[in-house]
Order: structure tokens, then sequence, then C-alpha cells
């Protein structure tokens, strides 16, 4: 008998799990009637290896939300932020878009942070007419298709063009490395895309790639595709790739006797970094939406460590500027309503910690904001200059 | 010449922790003849064990290491017992022994996410990552003590199935569970040894995995191929297991090396498919050899 149970209290103890970490078990804070409420959505990675990211988004939408609510909230209302995982999944975000719009109706959605996640929902987000401001989606594609921009789409960092240009721009311009070698994520948008704008603007300006090696997600040795870098000698190693990878990869260079300095961009910065690779990261040079160092960002990165004590990751800033964005659109809209947003939205210029955000109409993306390159150097993101490339 | 060298070393340095993990697959399959999918749990839990007792117990490494490997033994037993005993007294068709294993691995990685959360932690350093260097080849102190961990765990199990008694009573088991039974071997005792030994290893192959990378709840996610690997050299076979894992790191790494790391996966599994169209049960599967 107590074999039964003990089989039935398992089985009990893994349906609850699955229902705590499996399904998107919404994060809401409430506060007043309904009728006094504005909700926003927000999706991103709340497990998975990017779940790090995903939580320090929401906490920071949540702080924002409390800060601004305790002030007396947005037209005289309190706004209320509800979350889901999209557990870094493309179909799970169309999934999470759907719920957003259709079930909790949502008058806009914050995030995804990943390329991958944002662009499929595009078409959940035209049928319910609701806008999304993504935070550190950088693929093109997030907001524009085929020449045409997509109507709800919104964000408010700079695109992969631009981040590869701008760290092809500086490796050879400003460190003078003439040979590269990139190592990317095969299956992933997001280094596609920052791989072909690094190539193409690093050859254009006269240097070479002398090598170009690929990997899977998943993947956690890269001893193979190293010693292959390493034969052909680069100058920089080029890692248009996301932190976990980047820690592993570093570990294994140096232990390969690469010694070369490597470059990354906006998937680079974190926390973990230091946790996994300390001493193989430094020297690294990263393309940045934001100086950490900036005496504008030091107000929000207190208050989030006071509230959370833990440091604030970059997605927190991104989070930030779109709860900036999203705030100044429906003040200007002056009611709640997602279509009057959106337009709102289009003709968007307010300043947010990660500079000054003028929305093209044309594209969606915010223009000419300025990249900020760091380097690494002991456990700090030591700022370099604000670099753009031409 | 070195390039060659320095792929191979790679490669055997991945095909070992390949052949760790997929001895933990064999094993079970060959006495329930099901694959084990929660083997990848249990090893994300010895590397979280590991790092737990060397950081928070301060315990030294070797105790540590063997510690680990003890409590994911156990945890193996418990799994058993709770998720598949049940479903073995029932006579439950093996299908649904493979799904409650995948379960049990989604189980462990999402109690692990709620509990100490989807930060990754990284063990402290043991060995120098400073490499040892031969002539023109380089290579990694982690991954030697791997290799020859690996050596001495795999030639111990052999040794353990081959000249003790509990081991010809898992030969036996492997051959026929009834027939087994029914000449006095205590076949309950037998698949507890087998998930105890499974678990041992899952656990040294945890420490010795987040000693080389770092420890993540979808650390998991590797032993997919390590079951290919299984597959691939003969599941149920001890010897094809590691063989199969050894040849797939070398596939693998020369694929890398001399072709493309784009085509890695593709050519290295297209490779496995046409191994297994002409020999369906792998290198040296039951059919043609003995289990265990």
């Amino acid at each position: 008998m107590y074999k039964k149970t003990l089989a039935l209290l398992l089985v009990s103890l893994m349906i609850l799990t699955m229902a705590f970490t499996g399904c998107s078990k919404p994060e809401t804070e409430t506060a007043a009637p309904a009728e006094e409420i504005i909700k926003v959505g927000w999706m991103g990675s709340l497990t998975g290896d990017q779940a790090v990211w995903g939580q320090c988004e929401l906490d920071t939408v949540k702080m924002l939300f409390e800060e601004i609510n305790a002030k007396g909230g947005v037209l005289g209302k309190q706004l209320e932020v509800i979350g889901y995982d999209t557990k870094g999944d493309p179909q799970e975000a169309v999934n999470v878009a759907k719920r957003l719009t259709g079930q909790d109706k949502v008058v806009a959605i914050l995030g995804p942070n990943a390329s991958g996640n944002a662009i499929p929902i595009a078409p959940v987000l035209e049928q319910a007419k609701v806008p999304d401001i993504a935070t550190v989606a950088t693929n093109p594609k997030v907001t524009v298709l085929d020449g045409k921009v997509k109507p709800y789409n919104f964000r408010v960092c700079f695109i992969d063009p631009y981040q590869g240009a701008v760290a092809a721009g500086y490796a050879i311009e400003v460190l003078g490395f003439k040979k590269a070698a990139i190592l990317y994520d095969v299956a992933d948008d997001y280094s596609q895309g920052l791989t072909q704008f690094f190539e193409e603007f690093f050859v254009s300006k006269g240097g070479t790639i002398v090598a170009k090696e690929a990997f899977k997600f998943g993947d956690v040795d890269f001893r193979p595709q190293l010693s292959k870098i390493k034969d052909a000698a680069p100058e920089v190693l080029f890692l248009p790739i996301f932190f976990k990878e980047a820690a592993l990869i570093a570990n294994q260079a140096r232990e390969l006797g690469i010694t070369v300095p490597l470059m990354g961009g906006d998937g680079l910065p974190s926390e973990q970094l230091f946790t996994m690779a300390k001493d193989a990261v430094q020297g690294t040079y990263i393309v940045n939406h934001v100086d950490y160092d900036d005496p504008e960002v030091q107000d929000l990165k207190n208050r989030y460590k006071t509230k959370y004590n833990k440091e604030l990751e970059l997605n927190g800033y991104l989070v930030h500027d779109a709860v900036v964005v999203f705030v100044d659109a429906l003040e200007r809209a002056g009611v709640a309503d997602s279509v009057k947003i959106t337009e709102a939205l289009e003709t968007t210029n307010v300043k947010g910690v990660t500079g000054q955000i003028t929305i093209s109409k044309d594209t969606h993306n915010p223009e000419g904001k300025d990249a900020a390159i760091v380097k690494i150097e002991g456990d700090r993101y030591v700022f370099q200059q604000k670099y753009s490339a031409k | 010449m070195s390039r060659f060298l320095q792929q191979l070393i790679n490669g055997l340095s991945i095909g070992s922790v390949y052949a760790l993990m997929a001895v933990g697959y064999s094993l079970v399959y060959s006495i329930m003849n099901f694959s084990n999918f929660a083997h990848g749990g249990v090893i994300m839990l010895g590397a979280y064990f590991g790092y737990y007792y060397l950081t928070k117990l301060g315990l030294p490494f070797f105790v540590a290491f063997i510690a680990s490997a003890l409590t994911t033994g156990i945890l193996a037993v418990v799994i058993e017992r709770g998720a598949y005993k049940p479903l073995r007294e029932r006579k439950a068709p093996f299908l649904y022994f493979i799904i409650s294993a995948m379960g049990a691995s989604i189980f462990l990685e999402n109690i692990v996410i709620a509990t100490i959360g989807p930060t990754f932690k990284s063990y402290p350093e043991i060995l120098s990552r400073t490499p040892i260097q031969l002539g023109s080849v380089t290579l990694g102190r982690i991954d030697l003590t791997m290799f020859i961990i690996s050596a001495i765990c795999l030639a111990l199990l052999v040794f353990f199935i081959d000249f003790t008694k509990m081991g010809k009573a898992i030969q036996a088991t492997s051959y026929s569970v009834k027939a087994s039974a029914l000449m006095g071997i205590n076949t309950d005792l037998v698949i507890i040894v087998v998930f105890a030994l499974g678990g041992f290893f899952a656990g040294i192959a945890g420490v010795l995995f987040g000693m080389k990378y770092t420890v993540y709840p979808q650390i998991g996610i590797i032993t997919n191929k390590s079951f290919i690997a299984a597959v691939f050299g003969g599941l149920g076979s001890l010897p094809g297991a590691v063989v199969g894992s050894i040849l797939l790191g070398i596939i693998e790494t020369m694929t890398s090396g001399y072709l493309s790391s784009n085509y890695r996966d593709l050519i290295a599994f297209v490779l496995l498919i046409a191994i297994l169209v002409f020999r369906p049960s792998g290198l040296m599967g039951k059919i043609t050899e003995d289990k265990a």
C-alpha cells in the first residue's frame, strides 16, 4: 500500500512542479479595482539559458510600475504587469502573445529580449492590434520584413547591422586588427545576422576573415573549431553569441593557447560571464547598449540593487527604456487604447538611460543611437568610447 | 600532422565524456530494455552535488567526488523505486517506462530551476587551466584527468561485471529476467544494483562535467549525444557504448576540423545512420554479442 502512496505522491509532485514551472503561470501584481488598472504584458525567458535576463527584465518592470503607481500612476490609473515565460521558444512566444492579447487584453507588450522570439509574434500583434516594444531584439526582421515596416512591432535597441558594423569598424579602425576569426551559432537568427554584417563591414574596410566556424545551440565543447581557428592565426576572435557559450569558448580558447583578444556584441555582457570565465575574458571588447559607468544610469542601477540585492543586467536598462517609451506614448495617446498607443509610439522622442530614443516611422527602430564600447578589466566593464559606424 | 593530433586529442576527450554517460544508458537498457532518459537529469544533479560538497561543505576534491557519485547512485535507485518499479509490477508496456523516464527528467530539471535557480555555477579551480604542451599539441589538464578517470571507472566496471558474483547475476538477468529469477537470482536486487551503478557513473560524469564546463539546469541535454553514441555502439553492450562514444567524438571533431563545422552534425549523423542501416543492432549490439 505504501508503495502506491509513494508513487502517487511522486506523480503528484511532478505534476505540481510542472504546473509551477512548465506552464506559464502569470506573474501579476494587483492593486486597484479593474476599471482603474491598465494591463501591460511582458514576455521573455523565465526558464532556460536566458532566464537570468528574463527574470531581471520582469523584476525591473515590476519595480518601475510600483514606483509609477506610488506616484499616482499614468492618466490617473494604476499600471499592472502580466508576465509570461516564453522559455526562449518561438512557438511558446506565439502562444504567450495570443494569451496576452486575447485573454488578458493588455494594451501593449514589453519584451521579448530575443530576436528569435520577437519575430514570430508579429501576426498575432497585427490581428489583435496591440503594439510590442522589444527590449534587446536586435535582428532587423523584428520590425521590418521585406522592406515593409511591421505596424505593431517597435524596439528600443539598435539593430544587428549596426552592431556588427560597429564591432568591425572599431576592430579595424581603432584597434588596428586586420585579421579576424568568427565563431558563431549556426542555428540562431541573432548570431547569423551579426556575423553577416561584421563580415561585410570588416572586409569592406580592407580586413580579412581568416576563419569562420560554427557551432550549434546546446554544444559545450568548441575545441575542434578553436583548433582550426588557432591555425588560422587571427588577431581578434569575434563571438556574435550569448554569454554562456562565450564563457565556455573563452575558457577553451585559452586552454588551447589562443591569446588574442575576444570581441562580442550585446549578447555577452552578464554578471554570469565572470562567474564562468573571469580570467579568460579579460581584455574582451564588447559593443554594448549602455555604459555601466555613465552617471545617468547609476540611479537605476542602485534602485534595482537596493530592491533585489542583485546586479542589474543589461536587459534591465533596455526594459527600463521600453517602459519609458510606453509611458510616454500612453500619456500622449491620452487613453489606454492599444491602437492610439501604437500611433503615439510612431512619433516617440524621449530620453532613456541608454540614450535619446527617437523612433523612426519607417523602421520602428530608434535612429542614430550611439553604441558604447566597453572593455572587460577585472570584473568590470570599463567604458572605452562611444562609437558609431559610418 | 600536429593539426591531426590536436583534433584527435579533442575527439578522444569529447568521446570519453560521452562514454561515461553512455555506459549508464547501456547498463539499464541491458536489463530493462528501455532507455532511461532520466539519466541526463541525474548527471545534472551529480554536477550540483559535487559543486555544493566542494563549496558549501568544503570537502576535499576526492571526497566530494566520491560523495556525489554515491549520492546520485542512491538517487537513481530512488527514481527506479518511484518511477519504474510500480510500472514493472504492473507489467506495463515499455513505452510507459520511456514516458515515465522523460517525466522524471523534466521533473529533475524543473525542481532545480525552482529551488536553486537558473543561474550558472562555477566549480572552484581544482586543476590549473594552463594546458600541458606536447610539442605543438596542447593537452588540457582537466581533459587528461577526465580521460584517466573514465578509463579507470570503465575498467572497474568491466571487472565487476566479469568477475564478481553480482556481475554474473547481472549478465544472467540481461539474458532473461524470468529465467534468472527461476534460477534463484534476486532480480529485484540486480535491478537496484544496476541503477545504483548507473547513478554512480552519472555522478562521476556530472562532477567531471561541471569541472570542465559549468553547472546549469540544462546540462543534461548533452546526454542526447551520448544516447546516440550508445545506440551507435549497440544499446545494451558496454564495450559498444565506449567504442561508439569515442568514435562519435572523433568523427565530430574530424568533421569540424577538416570539412566544416557548419555540417558537423549533418555529416556525423548521416554516417551513423549509414552504419545503422548495415548493422541495425549497432556496432556491438546484443544480437551478435553478449550483453552487459
